[in-house]
């Protein structure tokens, strides 16, 4: 988006604020929370984890994109959170890869082994 | 212009985040959530955000879906079989939801955030603008950041990400040691 400020001759459409990055990261949130307790299989909370980060980066960015003085904090906060996330999967895979292979469960309310 | 653009990408990402958590087939969800994380980096695109836009394509498409899809395939013996997911506490999970939305909406209305007066320093309004009166762009600002005042964090990160990775190859490789 390096295009030139909008015109003044230009259709007016009312401009994107900062409550619309936070209502559409809200909603991703609460799809991403819905899946994450709906779903049985683990690699599906896993994958509806991911939408929750996607939305906290959502804030995050567009937060410090609108700040008074915007700067990069905000995006480097998205960077470190990519970063976990990232480490959260690879670990969260390998667990139930792990658990695939010794109990051939991939549900998450069958791997019930500490409960006994 | 932008605004219709938000509005479409907007509508992607949540249409594409719905199918992730409601579809029966698993890797029908991994395919869509490859779309909605596309749909958030064009969403950094709009923001400005080209680094971190690029960052999502190679990290979360490159490696977390593709890792997912890997994982889907190594845990079910047929490739090809639709694998039917069982869903449960529908009804909990879609009131837990709806209350953390009214939760998150009456803490945006309570917040400081003005509805709409920060548009400003709207993308559209400022595009591409320099984060700060020195003149440099978002890239080399986030970089800046990243080896000054957060080279802590920053190093600390990659001790994290070299701890998973060990962590990873542990609980895989060890599995694999003991069927032998």
């Amino acid at each position: 988006m390096t295009g030139a400020p909008p015109s003044p001759g230009s259709i007016s459409v009312a401009p994107i604020t900062l409550s619309h990055y936070l209502l559409l990261a809200a909603l991703l949130f609460c799809i991403g929370l819905y899946g994450a307790i709906s779903r049985k299989n683990a690699i599906g909370i896993l994958m509806a984890l991911e939408l929750v980060f996607n939305a906290v980066n959502i804030t995050l960015v567009a937060a410090g994109r609108f700040r008074p003085a915007p700067d990069a904090v905000g995006q480097l906060f998205a960077l470190f959170v990519i970063a976990a996330a990232a480490a959260e999967s690879v670990l969260g895979l390998a667990i139930i890869l792990a658990i695939y292979r010794r109990r051939v469960v991939v549900n998450a309310d069958e791997m019930d082994l500490m409960k006994h | 212009m932008q605004a219709a653009l938000f509005y479409a990408i907007s509508a992607a990402l949540l249409v594409s985040a719905g199918l992730v958590v409601t579809s029966r087939n698993i890797f029908h969800a991994a395919l869509w959530l490859a779309v909605a994380l596309f749909a958030v980096a064009a969403l950094y695109v709009m923001l400005g955000a080209y680094f971190l836009a690029a960052v999502q394509v190679l990290i979360y498409i490159g490696a977390v879906v593709v890792l997912a899809i890997f994982v889907i395939n190594l845990t079910r013996s047929v490739v090809g079989a639709p694998v039917t997911l069982s869903r449960r506490w529908v009804i909990p999970a879609a009131l837990v939801s709806a209350l953390t939305a009214c939760l998150i909406a009456v803490a945006l209305l309570r917040s400081g955030v003005p509805p709409g007066a920060v548009a400003s320093t709207a993308p559209g309004a400022a595009p591409g603008a320099a984060p700060n009166a020195a003149g440099q762009d978002w890239t080399s600002a986030l970089g800046r950041h990243l080896l000054g005042d957060f080279v802590i964090p920053f190093e600390l990160v990659s001790v994290l990400l070299l701890a998973a990775l060990i962590a990873a190859i542990a609980i895989v490789g060890k599995d694999r040691e003991d069927e032998k």
